[in-house]
């Protein structure tokens, strides 16, 4: 993901004629295609509020009617500048339509451009109170590597482990309701134009969910791949 | 504007297709055999010229070294992914060969995008005959899970062969416009296409809107190895096992028996598409005959793993799309392979439906490619293909991991960025690798391409470089970099790592302009000859019949100048002159042809020119 996006939008100066002009995607003076805006976050591009809860039919919708008018088909006889504009255009309207229509992409992406999601950040690390069960986990993956190396009896472990996938699945599941609620506390603190404070004591709560999830989930994924 | 013509660059028949506005319908261009098939043949005569076709598909009983096919097999691969390739077909790959294999005919070696090339030309001339003037773009098909170097290395193809490429379809895709043109089509719509290489299964929606149709591509899995040839090399070598063990003869010794071997069983295996049994007498050298009688049931049984294969992907497709096969309402078969009832049951038992396939399954992959074409001719469009990328696209990180940035089946035109910076100070440079596949580290993925990101010296951490990656609606890869300090863009020089590049594609199109302008004059020449030589024939048959008597003063006197100066004319190497005396003898023996007819069909054929009657 890139940099998060700072909410500065200038006036663009229309390459084509020259006016000021203010369309996200097209001139309002003379309807050519405008350079890319910057300062445009994907919320925005759909005329989106910034919230997690999102109507995935609505979401299409707008999806396709502006890839009706952006998609490269389009301006395959124009100049070459309206060529690479509508590629820029296309490639991000396609861009944020797969992240807003993924419901954890949504999220790791608010959390960017709210500025919670600082690179490096999310390198994970083992959340403290899971620390025993995935040093036997990591234990238990070690065992099997090896007696499937020397040939060894299975059987015992992969119960083991089929065991410690169904609890690392629960918590899965778990953290994914605490987002939801998190999620749907966001919407409400949005609608009611909480403070800054509040704005970001969610964030930073998402921000840690968020984080846990994405370890759970790649020890799940580990060892569905040692069990394969 | 002018004509768009669509092409289909298939492993074993390629064609060339348009959209005919007058019926609203696409429409393939028969070539001068009658077919709209071309043979995906090529092979150098030993005069040096170059012949493409189904003149070159009987050149690979005789001349089997001069002659390739399933060339699209070696599209944009480096020699060491095709070494089980060439096991099995009998690509002379020339040892040289570093990024870009290049295949040997005779005495000569080219790459694989300019042996297709030969082939997009030779369909260039049959649309340029069609239209009588000439063709200039194209939308050319690809398999859809055709990666990056295979995409470009047709590109290039187009490129060398004097077309520009408009677009690069993927072949389930343009069958899907093909059939929602022909039967109107709603809803979800699974298309298997398994051709003579490769294998496709797209998952599409169409959706109507207020402005016109959009065909969204969901989900999209493939082979782009496996196909209808491996039923043959299947057939060949069990055919081969037993001649060898009947008959002690070794077929590795002659490649044009070979070739006549496979033209046989090919004949076999299309024969049990339509009937139970069929039987093969292979006359070998020194006399003896092997004779066999195939059932559809054995020939079932030993393609049954091929057709197994094919069904991984189907099952990946759907998963990505998040769909059920019964979920689909309509399935739609592709490709010649699909004319095997073994697929057809297993693919109607897989989705619970019946597939369509009641347009032409070698037809329909270039229909939809000329609907495409006819959508970006025309600018003003009811329709609007959403296709997506078939292979995640990352970059290889530390310890040759690789990290997703682009994943499979996004939208395509789909973007990244990446933020780059230095690790030590005054570093200048920053390599990246970028890789597509769904596998985890970066040697199991395709590696696509490498280059270095030029870093002005500064302390470490200081630079930030951001670089855009960015697949084009082609599914193509492109590279933009900018120094977030400055504001600079950077152009980033990209090596293909299996592929050709700008200087090269750029000098095989001009050694191919130099061919083709002496072609296209040296064929128009014999067609005007051919033609001279049937009025010629035709004039002299009806003055022999017609007692002069008949002809008007001087009508005599005007045609046999008229014959001398085509006479003439046709001895030299002018062909737009040849045509002119040809019109000019046909002014002159319109009344001739008239009285070479009875009264009674003199009103019907009236106009009609005298080599015709």
């Amino acid at each position: 993901m890139a940099e998060p996006y700072t909410i500065t939008n200038p006036p663009l100066v229309c390459w084509s004629c020259h006016d000021r002009t203010l369309g996200t995607h097209f001139c309002s003076s003379c309807g050519k295609l405008v350079q890319l805006r910057g300062g445009i976050d994907y919320f925005t591009l759909f005329e989106m509020p910034r919230k997690l809860w999102v109507e995935l039919p609505a979401l299409e919708k707008k999806f396709l009617q502006l890839s009706w008018k952006l998609h490269p088909d389009n301006f395959v006889s124009a100049s070459e500048q309206e060529r690479e504009l509508s590629l820029q255009h296309s490639s991000e309207l396609n861009d944020a339509y797969r992240t807003l229509r993924d419901p954890v992409a949504r999220l790791e992406y608010l959390l960017g451009i709210e500025g919670m999601r600082k690179e490096g950040e999310h390198k994970q690390q083992a959340p403290p109170e899971l620390l025993e069960e995935v040093f036997e986990l990591n234990e238990s993956l070690e065992e099997l590597r090896e007696a499937k190396a020397s040939g060894g009896d299975l059987a015992g472990l992969q119960t083991r482990l089929q065991a410690a996938e169904k609890s690392f699945q629960a918590q899965l599941g778990e953290v994914d309701a605490r987002l939801q609620s998190a999620a749907r506390e966001w919407d409400a603190a949005f609608d009611a134009k909480a403070d800054e404070g509040a704005r970001k004591k969610l964030l930073s709560r998402m921000n840690e969910l968020l984080n846990r999830r994405s370890y759970i989930r790649n020890l799940v994924t580990n060892v569905q791949k040692e069990l394969q | 504007m002018a004509r768009i013509v669509g092409i289909d660059l298939g492993t074993t028949n390629s064609l060339v297709a348009y959209f005919d506005p007058q019926t609203g319908r696409p429409q393939c261009i028969p070539g001068p055999h009658g077919s709209t098939l071309c043979p995906s043949v090529v092979s150098l005569d030993p005069d040096g010229s170059i012949i493409v076709g189904e003149p070159a598909r009987r050149r690979l009983l005789t001349q089997s070294e001069r002659s390739i096919y399933s060339v699209k097999r070696l599209m944009g691969r480096g020699p060491g992914d095709v070494q089980d390739e060439l096991k099995l077909f009998p690509f002379r790959i020339d040892p040289a060969s570093q990024n870009v294999i290049r295949v040997r005919l005779g005495e000569r070696v080219f790459t694989p995008p300019e042996i297709s090339a030969f082939i997009l030309r030779e369909l260039k001339n049959w649309a340029e005959a069609h239209f009588g003037e000439a063709v200039e773009r194209a939308v050319i098909t690809v398999p859809a899970y055709f990666n990056d170097a295979q995409r470009q290395a047709t590109k290039d193809a187009g490129r060398i062969a004097g077309l520009e490429v408009l677009r690069l379809v993927n072949e389930p895709t343009a069958a899907a416009l093909a059939y929602g043109l022909h039967e109107r089509q709603r809803g979800k719509v699974a298309v298997y296409d398994l051709g003579g290489g490769t294998f496709d299964i797209s998952v599409l929606k169409l959706i109507s809107t207020g402005e016109g149709d959009i065909y969204q591509v969901l989900a999209t899995n493939g082979d782009t190895h496996l196909g209808g040839d491996d039923i043959d090399n299947l057939l060949q070598a069990q055919v081969r096992e037993e001649i060898l063990r009947l008959h002690q003869v070794d077929f590795a010794k002659s490649a044009d028996s070979v070739q006549e071997l496979r033209k046989e069983l090919i004949r076999v295996k299309h024969e049990l598409s339509a009937v139970d049994r069929a039987t093969l007498r292979f006359p070998l050298a020194g006399g003896a005959v092997y004779a066999r009688e195939f059932t559809r049931a054995a020939l079932d049984a030993l393609i049954a793993p091929v057709v197994e294969r094919t069904m991984k992907p189907v099952r990946q497709a759907l998963a990505d799309a998040q769909l059920q096969p019964t979920e689909m309402d309509e399935v739609v078969l592709v490709g010649g392979t699909t004319r095997t009832p073994l697929i057809r049951e297993t693919v109607e038992k897989f989705f619970g439906r019946k597939p369509h396939v009641e347009l032409n399954p070698d037809e329909v992959v270039a229909l939809g490619a000329a609907v495409q074409a006819d959508i970006l001719a025309r600018g003003v469009k009811n329709m609007l293909l959403l296709d997506v990328a078939p292979l995640s696209l990352g970059i290889e990180t530390y310890g040759g991991a690789v990290a997703k940035i682009i994943p499979r089946n996004s939208t395509i035109p789909a973007s990244a960025q990446e933020l780059y910076t230095t690790g030590v100070d005054n570093q200048t440079g920053i390599d990246i690798h970028v890789v597509q596949g769904e596998r985890e580290l970066a040697k199991d993925c395709r590696s696509l391409a490498r280059f270095t990101l030029k870093v002005p010296p500064a302390p470490a951490g200081l630079p930030r470089i951001e670089v855009k990656f960015l697949i084009d609606a082609n599914g193509i890869l492109q590279v933009a970099a900018k120094d977030l300090r400055t504001g600079e863009q950077h152009t980033v020089e990209v090596q293909p790592s299996y592929g050709l590049n700008d200087a090269e594609v750029e000098r095989m199109l001009e050694e191919s302009i130099e061919y083709a302008e002496q072609d296209f004059a040296e064929r128009q020449l014999i067609e005007a000859r051919t033609e001279a030589e049937s009025i010629l024939t035709a004039t002299a048959k009806a003055l022999a019949a017609v007692p002069d008597a008949q002809l008007a003063g001087g009508e005599r006197e005007k045609i046999d100048a008229n014959v001398a100066a085509l006479q003439a004319a046709a001895a030299g190497s002018d062909y737009k002159l040849v045509r002119a005396r040809i019109d000019e003898l046909n002014q002159a023996t319109t009344h001739l042809a008239e009285l070479m007819m009875n009264s009674a069909l003199s009103t019907a054929l009236e106009g009609r020119r005298l080599a015709e009657v």
